[in-house]
């Protein structure tokens, strides 16, 4: 009750996403695609993007960084770019199937670069993301590859960062939706043994980069 | 007396009951085979199961304690007719015309047809005349392939599941995993080369040893790899804390 009368005054919806990541090989990705199209709601075939990420961060020191991902479509100019803001992921216990995290995700105009660097941010990296994305009702598939850039700026010149792609399964609802676990981790079975789709705690995936 | 027949009737009935089962399944798995163009293994084994099945039941109700033993009791033909039998036909769907001479002896027969008789008996002569030690040879031969088999059979299972074992991880790579979430989430991977061994780590930022306090209370979050690029915004940028 509380979060809906802060969120009346903010008018801002607490958003949180419910989310599940796991990868694919090259090789095996078009069984996996082959496999969402028989199991996912269809609209016409798959449904294909390219789009360019860049991660701005803002902040005096490393335990004290904000980070916004800016996104723009690359196969689609008359896209909105899009602005978001994801926080901690939250990985709960072993009773819950899915990691949860807060996301704010809003349209902007095409100057949205040159807001977030006027505000003070910095680009911090950037990648080219592409592939296909598929809805289940209101769960949404990606499979798409990650692709380094080799010329800051130019997303022509790209690289692909690994040999894999990635998978990711997720729901974007308001907080409290605990029963959407249960619909996800089902969801993540009919994918096995093609794909696992783990609760990955990123957290130690950050000490190892470290 | 009444008690036994009415058990004999029971026990028939349910027997009849399984093999109308059986010769149900066995037409439908005929239909399927002689009908549909795209016949798919799984709907084969499917019937296969439904089969082993019915004929297990079957076996389970012969042997059940219930049922008398059918072969103690006697069934004699009383009258044989050459004349069209309008309720046998009926009964067996068409197949048995008549209760004549000629297909009483093949329906009631209780021994093998007379020709497989006769082969059978030509082995069974064959085997009494071997010598014993012959005979030996021949077992030890036989047991020994049928060993070389098994062993040939299991190997190869076991093969056979490491193989799909090991196509299974195929599909996809942990460490793929890793290195794209680690890559979407934190850049690793991303940032040019020459930035990511930045001097952060060498020349601490004075912020740092400013805000002991601070970086106390956030202690739990582990050191994120996106320092490398914070220091060169915390000259610049206006909004210091």
């Amino acid at each position: 009750m509380e979060s809906m009368l802060a969120a009346m005054n903010k008018k801002i919806v607490p958003l949180q996403e419910y989310f599940l990541q796991g990868s694919v090989l090259d090789a095996s990705r078009d069984i996996l695609l082959h496999r969402l199209r028989g199991i996912c709601d269809n609209i016409g075939g798959i449904e294909k993007f390219q789009d360019h990420e860049m991660v701005y961060t803002i902040g005096t020191n490393a335990n004290n960084v904000l980070q916004l991902r800016a996104r723009r479509a690359l196969d689609d100019p008359e896209a909105p770019w899009l602005l978001r803001y994801v926080g901690e992921p939250d990985f709960g216990d072993r009773s819950k199937h899915t990691l949860v995290r807060s996301s704010i995700d809003v349209g902007t105009s095409d100057n949205l670069v040159q807001f977030l660097t006027e505000m003070g941010f910095r680009l911090d990296h950037e990648f080219v993301v592409s592939g296909h994305f598929f809805r289940k009702g209101r769960m949404k598939i990606t499979v798409s590859k990650i692709y380094r850039l080799l010329q800051p700026g130019d997303t022509d010149k790209v690289e692909a960062l690994s040999k894999s792609y990635l998978v990711e399964l997720g729901v974007v609802t308001v907080s409290g939706q605990d029963q959407v676990q249960e619909e996800m981790k089902n969801f993540a079975e009919h994918l096995k043994p093609l794909v696992h789709l783990e609760k990955t705690d990123l957290r130690k995936l950050q000490q190892m980069g470290t | 007396m009444q008690r036994d027949e009415k058990q004999l009737d029971n026990s028939l009935e349910a027997t009849i009951q399984r093999v109308q089962d059986l010769k149900g399944s066995l037409s439908a798995l005929l239909v399927k085979l002689e009908t549909e163009y795209t016949l798919n293994w799984p709907s084969v084994l499917d019937s296969f199961a439904l089969l082993s099945g019915q004929i297990s039941s079957l076996n389970k109700l012969l042997k059940h304690e219930k049922t008398p033993l059918l072969r103690n009791y006697v069934l004699l033909p009383l009258l044989l007719s050459p004349d069209r039998d309008a309720d046998l036909e009926k009964l067996t769907e068409g197949r048995v015309l008549a209760f004549n001479h000629e297909v009483v002896p093949d329906y009631l027969r209780t021994k093998p047809e007379p020709d497989v008789e006769e082969r059978q008996q030509h082995i069974s002569k064959q085997a009494s005349n071997m010598t014993v030690e012959n005979a030996q040879k021949q077992m030890n031969a036989v047991n020994r392939i049928s060993t070389q088999l098994l062993d040939m059979i299991t190997s190869f299972r076991d093969e056979w599941e490491l193989a799909q074992k090991t196509s299974q991880q195929q599909t996809s790579s942990i460490a793929d995993t890793n290195t794209l979430l680690a890559a979407v989430n934190f850049g690793k991977g991303l940032k040019s080369g020459s930035e990511n061994v930045h001097s952060s780590q060498s020349q601490p930022s004075p912020a740092e040893h400013a805000q002991p306090g601070r970086q106390a209370s956030s202690s739990m979050k582990a050191p994120s790899s996106i320092k490398t690029n914070i220091k060169s915004a915390s000259s610049l940028h206006p909004y210091q804390r």
